[in-house]
């Protein structure tokens, strides 16, 4: 009864022009953006933001085990202190909360500032151009809110319930879930914020054409302290509880530190450091709101309104930037597809920001874990040579191959203006199997260079020539045979073939390649350690990679040959196939 | 009425159009013609409202557009050259936001769509969504868009790109039937044989300035040839068969 009556209020809302424009908004902002014409990947505004509260609520039923009182009494914690024990994981919730919405902001940045398209399809319509911007506004920040609520809804609800589970006040439930709430709120808020502000700034600092190009690095940035400010989230609650005022500095670049702190500052469970840290968040998320909200007015007027002019006006003529690829071409790229499908790979890399976007945060992850494995190399070697032959600092190129591959084989997989392809399934050649060559030059171009030179230079001066010849060669090896697998059966031109369809196996190969970075990482700079000190031992990977080589030529071998074919377009492959023999 | 007076528009102090003046009286169709970068979309932009004129205003009934741009506006049915929409909308949803953006009460949104989505042969495909239209469909939901709210003044960019030919000719037709309606029509378009059929005068651009501003009877009268003949002759300085000519050369050069 309530959900009709407001459903008929709704009605007559959208029918007056504002309300209209803000619900048109609120969809262009889940649903569209871009100049593309067509539909994209439309999840629903259901589904997306389900997903978002997902991260929350799986998290928080992980965290049963810890606080679960049977548990804890088996494990003879009898005395437990549950603020004490939930600071840590308050604090990734907090972590969490930011990641989340940062990276939605990010990934709707493009679509948060009214565009061309509503350009051309409202600016002549008798609507003002300050109504257009005040409905954006006010759709904005319905977004800022439904996002803030909806990513921390299910951590406002089951963290706190886990952490009192073995309370029987509650009061002290209900006193938890608020504090909690008004911590991983706030954080998603100036997260939000921070990110508008930034998109602001850069939209009424610079040119149309120079925020275009800079824009792609700027949400690079934000993409990489994302997943930087993630990958410490383990490491700084413990150093946060050690501190004492004056906070250090390093927790000013950390708002989590603050918002945890306000949290601790509410119980009155904070030390001096965290009370000093706590009285930023308030005052911080009031100054990017204000910066969000000036720059928000400065770039509409200058890009927004201005759209006319901009398009309008005598077009810059780029220089054309000549890149030599003759080298390549002779030694390397010996087919007219091979060398029109490396440029064009290399082109739509460099220029298509949801890719670059992926690309960025795989590199990201891979610095922020390769930085973590220096740090612990250094923590207890007493000479250099000795933090080098470390497994830690041994695992440092893997990890950065292995990152790196992997999102190079994710993004081949996501297509770009699919309806551009006709130019390749008009001029290629279906039966001609140049794919997967084509794809391994591409991953071991992108990678071996930027990993090996500096790999062998460092190991050159702190071990020997020898031990870095030894390390280079496993790096290189393991990255030929890594891209092996990953392009088993790969028969498509990148980016030019529609989505994979969700198979069954599908998740038994994400978790297959969670332990495979296990084992390439971590197991084999394991070894490594141990067996460059008597290079002999280094012959024992022989037989390792002669089966992970093996392995995937067997199974290319074994397909047949229609399944070789170059395809444009992914099917979803039938549990029974009906043979109808009968016609 | 409608009226140009002295319009002139620069970019960076690079003129885009210098000095462009007409009058659009009811019942009139005026084409405009020129080639490209000769102005013609600017000066569309200038008379929809969406570009300030360097100098020079347009008038409606006597005022400024700019003095009341949205009062201007709920006269206008503007069809874009560019058909960019809304790709998750459906073509009705479409139609109903425009109308609603408009004022337009709900029942008559309502009837005007049903009725015109008919007309144009897009009823069946009413709850598709836009991303799935061809280039024609698209044309059509923002002729649709342009025509539902019965305006005074039409402009018209382009408006037959990507449309079949059936609705090219109920297009064609619909413009004259305006035309006799009293309404007034600005008619920009590179297909020439449309403009000679359809409009009563044509204004033609070169380089941003007005070369030619006459009834279509006249100025084929005046160099005595037809409207293709009579704009190349005017607006191309390209010898046309030996540029065609160049091209089969390099095309088969080694």
């Amino acid at each position: 009864m309530s959900t009709q009556l407001s459903q008929t209020r709704w009605e007559k809302y959208r029918r007056h022009p504002f309300w209209r424009l803000v619900e048109l908004f609120v969809e262009r902002i889940f649903r569209g953006g871009g100049d593309s014409d067509t539909e994209g990947l439309d999840l629903g505004i259901g589904l997306v933001l389900t997903l978002l509260a997902i991260p929350g609520g799986f998290v928080s039923i992980l965290l049963f085990d810890k606080y679960g009182s049977l548990l804890q009494w088996l494990r003879g914690q009898t005395h437990v202190d549950p603020l004490l024990i939930a600071f840590p994981d308050e604090y990734f919730f907090i972590v969490l909360a930011m990641t989340v919405t940062g990276a939605v902001a990010v990934w709707r940045w493009d679509t948060i500032f009214p565009d061309r398209r509503d350009y051309m399809n409202l600016a002549h319509l008798p609507v003002s151009s300050r109504t257009i911007f005040s409905a954006n506004l006010t759709a904005v920040l319905f977004l800022v809110g439904l996002v803030s609520l909806d990513v921390n809804a299910a951590s406002c609800v089951l963290f706190p319930m886990v952490v009192t589970a073995a309370q029987s006040k509650l009061i002290f439930f209900l006193q938890f879930a608020a504090v909690h709430a008004v911590g991983v709120v706030l954080a998603s808020v100036f997260t939000f914020c921070a990110v508008f502000s930034a998109l602001g700034l850069l939209m009424a600092l610079l040119p149309a054409r120079a925020f275009k190009r800079v824009s792609g690095y700027v949400r690079g940035i934000v993409v990489v302290y994302l997943v930087a400010l993630l990958c410490t989230s383990f490491a700084i609650p413990d150093l946060l509880r050690r501190a004492q005022a004056p906070a250090p500095w390093w927790t000013f670049f950390l708002p989590s530190c603050w918002f945890v702190s306000l949290c601790q500052g509410i119980r009155d469970r904070a030390n001096s450091a965290m009370m000093e840290l706590a009285r930023l968040c308030l005052p911080g998320i009031s100054v990017f709101a204000v910066v969000a909200l000036c720059t928000y007015a400065i770039g509409y007027q200058r890009h927004f309104v201005r759209i006319a002019e901009l398009t309008e006006g005598p077009a810059a003529i780029p220089t054309a930037r000549k890149w030599r690829f003759d080298f390549l071409e002779r030694v390397l790229l010996r087919t007219p597809f091979q060398r029109g499908g490396y440029r064009f790979v290399w082109k739509t890399l460099l220029r298509c920001q949801t890719h670059r976007l992926i690309l960025t945060g795989a590199g990201g992850l891979a610095l922020v874990l390769g930085s973590q494995a220096l740090m612990k190399a250094f923590e207890d070697a007493k000479s250099l040579r000795e933090a080098a032959l470390s497994a830690d600092a041994l695992s440092i190129p893997f990890i950065f191959t292995f990152l790196v591959i992997i999102a190079l084989r994710i993004v081949f997989e996501i297509p770009v203006e699919l309806r551009a392809n006709w130019i390749f399934q008009l001029t290629l050649d279906p039966d001609r199997q140049e794919c997967e060559p084509l794809a391994r030059r591409i991953i071991l171009l992108s990678v071996l260079p930027w990993v090996v030179a500096p790999t062998f230079a460092a190991y050159l001066y702190l071990t020997g020539f020898l031990i870095a010849v030894l390390h280079s060669l496993v790096v290189v090896v393991w990255a030929v045979l890594l891209t092996n697998v990953v392009l088993i059966r790969f028969r498509k031109l990148p980016f030019t073939c529609t989505l994979p369809v969700f198979k069954q196996h599908s998740i038994v190969i994400l978790i297959a390649f969670s332990f495979g970075f296990l084992i390439y990482a971590g197991s084999t700079a394991e070894f490594e350690s141990s067996a460059l000190l008597q290079p002999v031992h280094m012959l024992s990977l022989l037989p390792v990679a002669a089966i992970a080589w093996y392995i995937p030529r067997y199974l290319n071998n074994g397909t047949i040959d229609l399944e070789k074919k170059l395809i444009f377009e992914e099917s979803a492959t039938r549990t029974v196939e009906a043979l109808r023999l009968s016609e | 009425m409608l009226e140009a007076i002295g319009l002139i528009k620069r970019y960076a102090s690079i003129p885009a159009v210098q000095d462009v003046s007409f009058t659009l009286q009811p019942g009139q169709v005026l084409g405009c013609l020129g080639p490209n970068g000769s102005g013609k979309s600017t000066t569309v932009k200038m008379l929809t409202g969406l570009l300030d004129p360097t100098r020079g205003k347009v008038l409606f009934d006597g005022r400024d557009i700019h003095e009341d741009l949205a009062a201007y506006r709920r006269h206008l049915g503007y069809v874009p050259e560019e058909a960019l929409l809304y790709p998750y909308l459906t073509g009705w949803e479409y139609l109903e936001l425009i109308g609603t953006l408009r004022g337009m009460p709900r029942n008559e949104i309502e009837k005007k769509v049903d009725s015109l989505l008919a007309l144009f042969s897009l009823h069946p495909h009413r709850h598709a969504s836009i991303g799935t239209y061809s280039k024609g469909m698209r044309q059509r939901i923002l002729l649709i868009a342009a025509i539902m709210h019965d305006p005074e003044i039409f402009i018209f960019d382009e408006p037959l790109s990507g449309l079949d030919v059936t609705s090219a000719l109920i297009f064609k037709n619909l413009v004259q039937a305006l035309g006799r309606a009293g309404k007034l029509v600005f008619y920009c378009s590179h297909v020439l044989e449309v403009v000679e059929k359809v409009c009563t005068d044509v204004l033609i651009l070169r380089k941003g300035v007005v070369i030619a501003h006459d009834s279509v009877a006249n100025i084929g009268k005046i160099l005595g040839q037809s409207l293709e003949n009579t704009f190349l002759h005017l607006v191309d300085d390209v010898d046309t068969m030996r540029v065609a000519g160049d091209i089969v050369d390099v095309m088969r050069a080694a």
